[in-house]
């Protein structure tokens, strides 16, 4: 039961996760480069 | 008898931990760019006022809030904020003009953001706020107040054109 436990690989969980942190990467990319392209506020 | 303490911890969760760090090395990596590479500052504590006197007091610019013209494409703004307006809430400019806000309040919490720029403040009563922003694209940039302030908090705002 043990074995049975280390060998599991969550796929589903796993390409769940890759879509949610894809996402917020491109997400917050996009907003990061929003804030540059608008300039200086020094 | 001895006996070796170990930690488990499952593979998945040392990768969490790995990404964890790198998110964190990233964000700071990017502020920083943002920050002393780009010239991208949050707004500080310019100077502090009297509330009670700063639209009165004639040796205090916001007496007489609006723009002042610098030198040739250099301007300062100074901007009142009370409930529920913004003095001045018309202004114009030239395109490609730098302007360097003074905002303060004399009375609530007001907050000051201009469209389409990164000029986002809070605006409290007894400091100024100071950011700069050069206009390189001509049009209307509308400046609103983001923070609650009053029945008609939501009809508070004022327009700065960029004329071409």
């Amino acid at each position: 039961m043990t074995n049975q436990n280390e060998e599991f690989k969550p796929k589903g969980t796993l390409l769940i996760l890759a879509i949610f942190v894809v996402t917020l990467i491109l997400l917050w990319g996009s907003v990061y480069m929003i804030l540059l392209s608008r300039g200086v506020t020094l | 008898m001895t006996e070796k303490l170990s930690m488990h911890i499952d593979a998945y969760e040392k990768n969490w931990i790995r990404a964890s760090i790198v998110l964190l090395i990233v964000f700071v990596i990017a502020i920083s760019v943002a920050g002393f590479s780009f010239g991208i500052q949050v707004p500080t504590v310019e100077q502090r006022v009297d509330p009670n006197t700063i639209a009165t007091d004639p040796n205090s610019p916001w007496s007489e809030p609006g723009l002042r013209e610098l030198s040739p494409g250099e301007y300062e703004a100074y901007i009142l904020a009370q409930t529920w307006q913004f003095l001045p809430n018309k202004m114009t400019v030239p395109v490609g003009s730098k302007v360097t806000f003074y905002i303060t309040s004399k009375d609530v919490q007001h907050g000051f953001k201009l469209q389409d720029t990164n000029l986002n403040v809070q605006v409290v009563p007894g400091q100024v706020s100071k950011l700069a922003v050069t206009f390189d694209e001509p049009g209307d940039y509308f400046y609103i107040c983001t923070e609650y302030c009053g029945a008609a908090h939501a009809v508070m705002f004022g327009t700065l054109h960029v004329e071409p």
